[in-house]
């Protein structure tokens, strides 16, 4: 398994760097350092299936698009995502589209988060392919 | 002088230029003292965030940057752009994901010395009576989605019409407290449940209520008609739209990513993403940029009425025996279409200030009546360990910066080297030592935002007062704070 996340120095928000030998298990590892930031997720069990479909002009939106739904989920539907049971990306011609099941649990009590994330944001988010790796840098706006 | 491979010719002592090459269409300006730049600026992307910013179509006159200069998403924090509305764009990335992010300050009639055996008790029950902390909900009960919509279209004036503020708040509120033009139409239904629970909620991070003590003037004139005096107790708010307006953020950074496309802008930053102000897409964000800045609004008129029946009731005080009373509020994080000076015509111009507030001059029809003799108060923050600061608007900003001026200090450390600096130290205890009462909801909160963590925000104060673009009028300490 190659997917991982490794948080860097950043000075005011929360930064990255994530990667995967697909795109399934960037997104996938993106989704872990979201999540980590927010919660101390071996704290929850999962109990709870939740799929969502998603789409966007660009891979990087889409993996924006991704963690923000994730983010939302988590501040307003307090529905914690714990770990992915599928993940399919596609693209056709200037679509990507991700159809996921995500493993979870609705939180019956507030929580106290480490942090609020505001907005995964676009900044330095440009998805790399080299030697069979993706990678990118993601940064959380808190 | 070369920072980072970016020109900077030194045009007077604290303000430097970036000579217009390539594709930008207005040089950059920057005001900033040699000194901030060898300790900070060198080993940050600002400038070039400051280059990128020359590139927005219609960009008038310069693409400047405040002294606070530290680099954001899109526009750096300190960067103020205008732009003309017949070919200028609007960018979210000039306004920042939390829209209306701002602060306000009220005076009292209280002594510092006559209650500062009180202040422990004080900012316990502020502590209890205003909703702090990561995703907190709000003091007065989750709102409609009427009410909400009433909320984005009035702004404090929804506050004030529900017994949670007066008419006179309104009057020493920026823009009244409304912007007009909101429209709850082109506000996602998402952003609205994000908001729906959160009315009356300080956040966390480095939002903040402190009671802080007026410790020095500069500017007795200017203090007498702000109705400050030596030992005063006075309350300062720094909060912003919450969830709210990070999603109408988020929801227009998509649109205006299709729209950069659309118009064929060729950007050189993601987040710089922007639309013709004139265009659907345009004239779309401004006005829900707008509903998500009167929610700001009304979120600080709220939070400041509780804070008042708070101090009311541990005082035991009637409300004109207290004299609490707003001197003004400010946004730091918002565009607004303004009239300016340009070359010898006035104009309406886009003004995107991300990290930097409006600084009005004496005389101008846009700030209260009792302000028109001195100029529009400017309430800079700084961290909760040293001080901050109320300046004064001049002609000087009018004529040189759009009318705007810094907003705060910028952080020093990244949290993470924070928690390392905080490691083993009893923070509570040292904030204690200088006589400041606090509560927050972790350690966690507390190592983050220590003093440590930020730069010193006189220095800032210092470059705009010296350039003439705002005036020191007192500097505050904290006595009491409370954090999320």
């Amino acid at each position: 398994m190659t997917k991982s996340y490794r948080f860097v120095d950043h000075t005011a928000d929360i930064a990255a760097e994530i990667s995967g030998s697909s795109l399934e298990e960037l997104f996938t590892a993106g989704a872990q350092a979201l999540i980590h930031s927010s919660v101390d997720e071996k704290q929850f069990e999962a109990d709870d299936l939740l799929e969502i479909d998603l789409s966007a002009s660009s891979r990087e939106e889409l993996l924006i698009t991704f963690l923000n739904e994730l983010n939302y989920l988590l501040i307003t539907k307090k529905w914690l995502y714990l770990s992915i049971h599928s993940i399919k990306i596609f693209n056709d011609t200037d679509v990507y589209e991700l159809s996921v099941e995500l493993n979870g649990t609705e939180l019956k009590k507030d929580i106290q988060l480490k942090q609020e994330i505001k907005s995964v944001t676009y900044h330095q988010v440009e998805i790399v392919e080299a030697d069979g790796n993706y990678s990118t840098l993601v940064v959380f706006d808190i | 002088m070369n920072v980072g491979g970016i020109e900077l010719v030194k045009v007077r002592e604290n303000l430097w230029e970036i000579p217009a090459t390539g594709q930008m269409k207005v040089p950059g300006r920057i005001y900033i003292s040699q000194d901030m730049i060898e300790k900070g600026l060198k080993n940050d992307e600002a400038l070039k965030q400051v280059v990128n910013v020359a590139h927005l179509p219609g960009i008038e006159k310069y693409s400047l940057a405040m002294p606070d200069i530290h680099w954001g998403y899109g526009f750096p924090i300190g960067g103020i752009a205008a732009t003309n509305l017949d070919e200028g764009v609007i960018s979210p990335g000039g306004v920042g994901y939390d829209i209306n992010c701002g602060v306000r300050l009220a005076t009292t009639n209280l002594e510092y010395e006559r209650i500062k055996k009180r202040i422990d008790r004080l900012v316990s029950k502020l502590f209890n009576a205003v909703p702090t902390g990561v995703g907190a909900s709000g003091a007065i009960k989750k709102l409609s989605t009427m009410d909400l919509k009433k909320v984005l279209t009035k702004g404090s004036v929804w506050a004030v019409e529900n017994d949670l503020g007066t008419s006179s708040d309104i009057d020493f509120t920026e823009e009244s407290g409304t912007l007009k033009k909101a429209d709850v139409d082109v506000v996602s239904k998402r952003a609205i449940e994000r908001g729906a629970d959160q009315v009356g909620t300080l956040g966390s991070g480095n939002h903040f209520l402190e009671v802080d003590v007026v410790e020095e003037i500069y500017d007795a004139k200017v203090a007498e008609v702000f109705g400050l005096f030596n030992g005063q107790i006075v309350v300062q708010i720094h909060t912003g739209s919450r969830g709210l307006g990070y999603q109408v953020c988020d929801d227009y950074l998509k649109v205006l990513l299709q729209a950069s496309n659309k118009y064929g802008f060729k950007l050189p930053d993601k987040q710089l993403a922007c639309a013709p102000i004139n265009s659907q897409e345009g004239q779309d964000y401004l006005a829900a940029m707008q509903a998500a800045a009167n929610f700001a609004w009304n979120n600080r008129q709220v939070i400041m009425h509780l804070a008042k029946n708070v101090f009311k009731d541990t005082f035991s005080m009637t409300e004109s025996e207290l004299g609490f009373k707003l001197l003004y509020d400010v946004c730091h994080n918002i565009a607004k279409i303004e009239k300016h000076k340009i070359g010898k015509e006035e104009k309406e111009v886009c003004v995107h200030r991300k990290g930097a507030t409006r600084a009005f001059p004496p005389g101008s029809k846009m700030i209260p009546a009792k302000y028109q003799g001195v100029g529009q108060p400017v309430l800079i923050p700084g961290d909760m360990g040293r001080y901050s600061f109320i300046l004064v608007g001049t002609d000087k900003a009018m004529e040189e910066t759009f009318g705007s001026s810094c907003h705060g200090a910028g952080r020093n450390l990244s949290r993470t080297k924070a928690m390392k600096h905080a490691k083993g130290r009893d923070l509570v205890g040292e904030l204690k030592k200088k006589g400041i009462s606090i509560q927050a909801k972790g350690y966690k909160t507390l190592a983050e935002e220590m003093s440590d963590a930020y730069k010193d925000v006189s220095d800032v104060v210092d470059v705009m007062h010296k350039e003439g673009i705002t005036r020191k009028v007192a500097k505050i300490r904290p006595v009491g704070v409370i954090k999320g």
